[in-house]
């Protein structure tokens, strides 16, 4: 059971379990968002009509200022955007291996897929989130809730205009595919930050179930990851078969989907083990840093509220 | 109407669609205004792998916003384009894709390091700001109602671009050096960009006298110069030996045009400068790549009784 919000402390007076826990939860949350905000901005002008290079510019900017967000919580816990972003170790990111997945040079059913895959996944984390124990958290979700419908709209737009071609739905087959496995890593437990415990560090895979239970018990959000996982299957799944898509998952909705070991992909990025597109993509967006020899990122616009 | 009713009522904002022009009007405007949407969206194209090299989130954001902006006008431009009636948008976007599209000479050069950005950022879009104020005055109606929105972003843009020169200038030695070597080589560039004195300029007369062009491309260049020398001078950017500017009476400035490089411009306006082309040609695989995409929405249309789609936009 979670706790009572009440039961949470104050920023400054946190002990090592609930640091550790906010700290897992925000970077698994701020994470996602920068990375697939990093990848959403390669369709920026080479999208298909210039109305869509719009809109996903304007997804891209949505799901970068969402990560603004998070990262800014972390700041409760003395982070600042230079540990958390641009001198973090590569592998200390935590977010699914969906959103740094490269894009293949045209496939545009990709971004729409993904981000259909991706912006269901939100919403519900998102509904978990509303009545965190940690004011902070629960304050911003009412304003990304009310750009994240738009996107998934979006998507499913897109989506059932290209299932209506039966060669843009092939390429959403093999699409699908392709990311399935990668999306159901966005409900795979995290390793927790180096130096919390024994399970961090450098050993790959190093999982703690414990800390995600923290976040449930502790009340930061209020569904495990197992809910949020089989609620998200039993809408993306009855949704993309109406579209005539086979997703590639054992199990049937009246018994529930089955999410096996061998459904998951070998890299699930929770736990500090990513593909190698990601260490490409973070050489990439640290290169102007590196290279300038900087040790702040610039803060140009105002902290969050 | 004929062309002397043209020039006899060319003023601001003078014609619309609803007023019957010559052909001749018609494709200067279009040539004009299609030149100007080409840019916008090479602009975009230059920049756009610096949003992922931004060090920090809120510059990525802003150079984010600051492609999709400049998407935004090429869209308005078509459009305003368009209204001409001598070409429509996919024409003028596959122009672009061959090749025969023409654009602004900066955007024929490549870009390859974040201490250029504000090359662009700065100086470039400070010069067409320059420009296209003067445009809101253009005698076709919706190429100046399109200035409105531009002029209004672009002010941003400049500013986004000047924060940038300025921290960097403000920066390590190191940044400092970098940035002097990328204004170096692309001031000439810059001066460039309101095109060849006026006895070398092809088009200006008759755009001018027809209301379209508002002002010379010296009087431009020279205001120009008079506003950014001091600006660059004041972040401590050193202005190159060449091209020679010289420093009137009256404190205004004047550019020796014999110390830039024309053939250069020259093959550049004909889409036959090498860098250039690999840019023209890198835009249009990204576009080939998306063919697929724009037959899916073409069949869904016409299926649909020939209405274009709007709602996945």
């Amino acid at each position: 059971m979670a706790s009572s919000p009440d039961e949470f402390s104050e920023p400054d007076d946190l002990d090592e379990r609930e640091r550790t826990a906010l700290e897992t939860l925000c970077k698994r949350l701020a994470d996602d968002e920068f990375v697939l905000a990093e990848r959403y901005t390669e369709w920026q002008v080479r999208a298909p009509t210039l109305e869509s290079d719009l809109a996903l510019a304007n997804n891209a900017q949505d799901e970068l200022g969402h990560a603004r967000l998070w990262y800014d919580v972390l700041g409760d816990l003395g982070f600042g955007e230079r540990e958390l972003v641009y001198e973090r170790d590569p592998d200390d990111f935590r977010h699914s291996t969906l959103v740094e997945r490269p894009f293949e040079d045209g496939n545009w059913a990709d971004p729409v897929l993904r981000s259909y895959l991706y912006d269901v996944a939100e919403e519900l984390r998102l509904e978990a989130l509303a009545d965190s124990s940690y004011p902070k958290i629960a304050d911003r979700v009412e304003k990304i809730q009310s750009e994240e419908s738009y996107h998934r709209e979006h998507a499913q737009n897109w989506l059932e205009r290209l299932a209506d071609d039966e060669e843009s739905r092939e390429r959403l087959q093999t699409t699908l595919d392709e990311l399935f496995a990668h999306a159901l890593t966005l409900f795979e437990p995290c390793a927790p930050p180096r130096g919390a415990n024994e399970a961090s560090g450098d050993k790959p895979r190093a999982v703690d179930p414990g800390v995600e239970a923290d976040i449930v018990d502790l009340g930061l959000r209020t569904a495990t990851l197992e809910e949020l996982g089989e609620e998200w299957l039993s809408i993306v799944v009855p949704y993309l078969e109406s579209l005539d898509l086979a997703v590639p998952i054992d199990g049937d909705g009246d018994d529930g989907f089955e999410v096996t070991a061998a459904a998951l992909p070998d890299e699930r990025g929770r736990d500090g083990t990513h593909t190698d597109a990601w260490a490409e993509l973070y050489d990439e967006f640290t290169r102007t840093y590196r290279e300038l020899g900087r040790d702040e990122p610039t803060a140009i616009m105002d902290a969050p509220e | 109407m004929n062309i002397d009713t043209v020039k006899e009522r060319a003023g601001p904002r003078e014609f619309s669609p609803a007023d019957e022009l010559p052909r001749e009007y018609r494709e200067a405007a279009t040539r004009m205004i299609e030149f100007h949407a080409n840019s916008e969206i090479m602009g975009a194209y230059l920049e756009r792998p610096f949003i992922r090299q931004a060090p920090s989130i809120d510059r990525k954001l802003a150079f984010s916003a600051k492609v999709q902006d400049e998407i935004g006008h090429g869209q308005l431009l078509y459009r305003a384009a368009e209204s001409l009636g001598v070409k429509t948008r996919e024409e003028m976007l596959d122009d672009l894709a061959n090749g025969d599209g023409k654009f602004l000479n900066c955007f024929h050069y490549p870009m390859e390091s974040w201490v250029e950005t504000p090359m662009i950022a700065f100086f470039v879009d400070g010069a067409a700001m320059r420009r296209q104020a003067t445009l809101r005055r253009t005698s076709w109606e919706p190429y100046a109602h399109a200035m409105d929105k531009v002029c209004f972003e672009e002010g941003f843009h400049v500013k986004h671009g000047e924060d940038i020169l300025s921290e960097l200038m403000s920066g390590s030695k190191k940044e400092q050096h970098m940035t002097q070597e990328a204004f170096e080589e692309w001031w000439p560039r810059i001066i460039q960009f309101f095109g060849p004195t006026d006895d070398k300029s092809t088009h200006h007369d008759f755009a001018a006298s027809v209301g379209l062009k508002q002002q010379s491309n010296d009087d431009l260049r020279n205001a120009f110069l008079d506003q950014y020398i001091p600006k660059a001078r004041k972040y401590g950017l050193e202005i190159p030996d060449e091209p020679r500017i010289r420093e009137r009476d009256d404190g205004t400035y004047v550019v020796e045009e014999d110390d830039l490089n024309w053939d250069e411009f020259f093959t550049i306006a004909k889409n036959e400068f090498e860098p250039g082309l690999g840019q023209i040609n890198g835009r249009k695989t990204a576009q080939e790549a998306v063919d697929w995409v724009r037959e899916t929405i073409e069949n869904d249309a016409s299926a649909a009784g020939g209405h274009a789609p709007q709602a996945a936009d």
